[in-house]
């Protein structure tokens, strides 16, 4: 357990981090020529003006909380898996193939969406176990056989989508799309919000039991914050190492399987909408805690779902600026992190 | 000339599209070799080419490009080099974080610069750069197509080669530069800044990165959009590793990759042609071949030793 003055601390960052990052694009837009207090309104109704902008909100969150967990769960393990965007994509191309080739004729939903998930986990962890590998056996660093992977991930989604995968009768290149049997319920009436939410709100509370509650998250820690004692303590920190990137993966993998069954329009495109590199910037505003990861998508969904408005208001500003929030938030929060540890050692010292 | 044409084609694209790679990964490789990777070059290049395209636009003059896409690498890159260096922050989420800002911000210069070029007083864009073609050495066969008859970008990325060649095999910088990756202790008890010599060469990365930029938006292409680079930044930092962290190591495979690409234009271009590899293969080599390269050529370890450690290692 952390102490409390920690904690108080990773919070008053964060905040702090979100109300900087939003001071400085407001001097951006101000300087920009921009009514940067109308706009931030703007932004806000846009966010959280409608029982609709709050649902598509939660939409747009529930690939990051899968991709922020994956994140999360490797990193607090000292882990550096920054290959939920590959990973997810391997999940994606699991469910494309058990939808519209392997089981497209399963007619009940409780039978065909856990079959997909399954799949798109066991994928997910699939692609996960090569770097982990490569590390324990061959020593390449986990981040950069992760990001070598992510590429040839998107190619080989592309490579499929034109063989395998490809729709009957249509030169678009996308999947079949997917049977009725495959689509994500939707759980409310406006904004395409569906019960992928609810699953991803389940790992997450599954995520922090297991981190939380056994011996094994406790393992996983440990691993993570000091090696050396971990194994002297007779922890077997290689295995963890493995069992850690595999259950990054699996999550990772799940945020490909929701967005084809629930977001994409049910069948899969050439390209995913790439949510593994953001993933990362959750974790990390979430404090690589699970309902940090929670409430840090929500934000981001939010941030997202209000620059959309922004986008269609008067002001006409790119929904990308949204972008530009997540960036300097992340920054900030790194900045922040390393002053207060210098602060401490100073106190220490003194 | 047509027992040439085909190796001239593919060889002339091969060196066209490896110019800005082999610019950015110079940069990226000194870094490297000095400990510090930045992940953040495909947003580096981005915030170049948006810079250098934004500024011929408002200048009218396309030579503004090259001085503002070097200032915006230096300055996006300056953030990194802060956090990374001197507060010692991870390198990986600092360089995904820049990342993320440089696309939202990219992407929002080019609307604003859209609106400006629109605006109650249009502005057309500028004359761009052509290719350069050198007299009498662009008439040599094969070499002179493939060599002589690039943009201008591509005869500075052969004069800043060779000079990084000899300053890295021929002076003690080499040497430093070296041992700021390998021994960042040993190199802080000869007197030697390891902060500073880290920052200099992590500024250098993001003025070569930024120029890489202007290269994709003012020379090869001619103009912004979004997202440009579409993992080019990534694909340097695989030809850097792929290259084992030396330069005719990344020459070799930035032109061996290149000349794969060019070789499948050119047959994609052939009508007729029957037995064609799918492009995905061709797209995902470069990357497969890194990751093979890492795993099973590995002898002992892999780059630099203190690569992406944070320096000094006491807390």
């Amino acid at each position: 357990m952390k102490p409390f003055a920690h904690v108080f601390a990773d919070l008053a960052i964060t905040a702090a981090a979100i109300l900087v990052a939003i001071a400085l694009v407001m001097a951006g837009l101000y300087l920009a020529g921009y009514p940067a207090h109308l706009v931030v309104f703007e932004w806000t109704r846009g966010a959280l003006g409608s029982r609709f902008d709050l649902a598509v909100a939660a939409k747009n969150a529930c690939p990051l909380i899968f991709t922020g967990l994956a994140a999360a769960v490797a990193f607090r393990s000292g882990v550096f898996n920054i290959g939920a965007e590959g990973q997810s994509i391997l999940g994606a191309i699991a469910t494309a193939f058990v939808a519209t080739r392997w089981l497209p004729a399963v007619g009940q939903s409780w039978v065909a969406i856990p079959a997909a998930l399954v799949c798109a986990a066991i994928f997910g962890a699939v692609w996960a176990v090569v770097p982990s590998l490569l590390d324990r056996y061959r020593g390449v660093p986990i981040v950069l056989s992760t990001i070598l992977l992510n590429f040839i991930a998107l190619q080989l989604l592309s490579l499929l989508l034109e063989g395998p995968l490809k729709a009957k009768g249509t030169e678009v290149v996308q999947s079949d799309p997917l049977p009725l049997a495959y689509w994500l319920p939707g759980l409310v009436d406006v904004g395409y919000l569906r019960i992928g939410i609810l699953i991803a709100l389940g790992v997450a509370a599954l995520v922090w039991l297991i981190q939380a509650r056994t011996s094994f998250g406790f393992e996983l820690l440990v691993t993570g914050l000091n090696p050396t004692v971990a194994r002297l303590s007779g922890m077997p920190v290689a295995a963890r190492q493995l069992g850690i990137m595999m259950i990054s993966g699996a999550i990772a993998g799940l945020a490909g399987a929701i967005q084809v069954m629930g977001i994409e329009g049910h069948f899969l495109g050439p390209t995913p909408v790439s949510y593994g590199y953001a993933g990362i910037a959750v974790a990390l505003l979430g404090r690589l805690h699970p309902v940090g990861v929670v409430l840090a998508a929500f934000f981001f969904g939010l941030l997202d779902q209000g620059a959309s408005n922004v986008e269609i208001s008067r002001y006409g500003l790119p929904h990308e600026v949204a972008d530009i929030v997540k960036g300097l938030i992340v920054l900030i929060i790194l900045v922040g992190t390393a002053y207060v540890a210098r602060l401490r050692t100073t106190v220490r010292e003194a | 000339m047509s027992a040439f044409a085909a190796p001239t084609f593919i060889m002339k694209q091969a060196v066209t599209s490896a110019t800005p790679l082999l610019l950015a990964g110079f940069g990226e490789l000194l870094a490297q070799r000095a400990g510090v990777i930045d992940i953040g070059i495909e947003g580096l290049m981005l915030m170049g080419a948006i810079a250098a395209y934004g500024a011929a636009v408002v200048t009218g003059s396309a030579y503004a490009a090259i001085p503002a896409a070097i200032l915006a690498g230096v300055l996006f890159v300056a953030v990194f080099a802060l956090i990374t260096v001197w507060f010692r922050a991870d390198q990986i989420v600092t360089g995904t974080a820049l990342n993320i800002l440089a696309f939202g911000v990219s992407t929002t210069l080019w609307h604003a610069l859209q609106n400006y070029m629109t605006g109650p007083t249009p502005h057309d864009p500028p004359q761009l750069f052509d290719a350069i073609s050198i007299p009498i050495l662009r008439d040599i066969p094969f070499a002179g197509p493939v060599f002589f008859q690039q943009y201008g970008l591509f005869y500075f990325v052969v004069i800043l080669g060779i000079a990084l060649f000899m300053v890295l095999k021929q002076t003690r910088y080499g040497l430093i530069v070296q041992s700021l990756g390998d021994a960042p202790d040993a190199c802080d008890a000869a007197g030697i800044s390891v902060r500073l010599w880290r920052s200099g060469l992590v500024l250098f990365a993001g003025a070569c990165a930024g120029l890489a930029g202007a290269y994709l938006s003012t020379m090869r292409g001619h103009s912004f959009q979004v997202n440009m680079t579409a993992g080019q930044g990534f694909l340097v930092l695989a030809l850097v590793i792929f290259g084992r962290w030396t330069l005719s190591g990344l020459i070799a495979g930035t032109l061996l990759f290149g000349a794969l690409d060019g070789l499948q234009t050119y047959l994609a271009a052939i009508p007729g042609a029957t037995t064609r590899v799918p492009h995905q293969l061709f797209d995902m080599l470069p990357y497969a071949a890194t990751l093979i390269a890492l795993g099973v050529l590995t002898r002992s370890r892999a780059g630099p030793a203190y690569l992406a450690a944070p320096w000094p290692a006491d807390r």
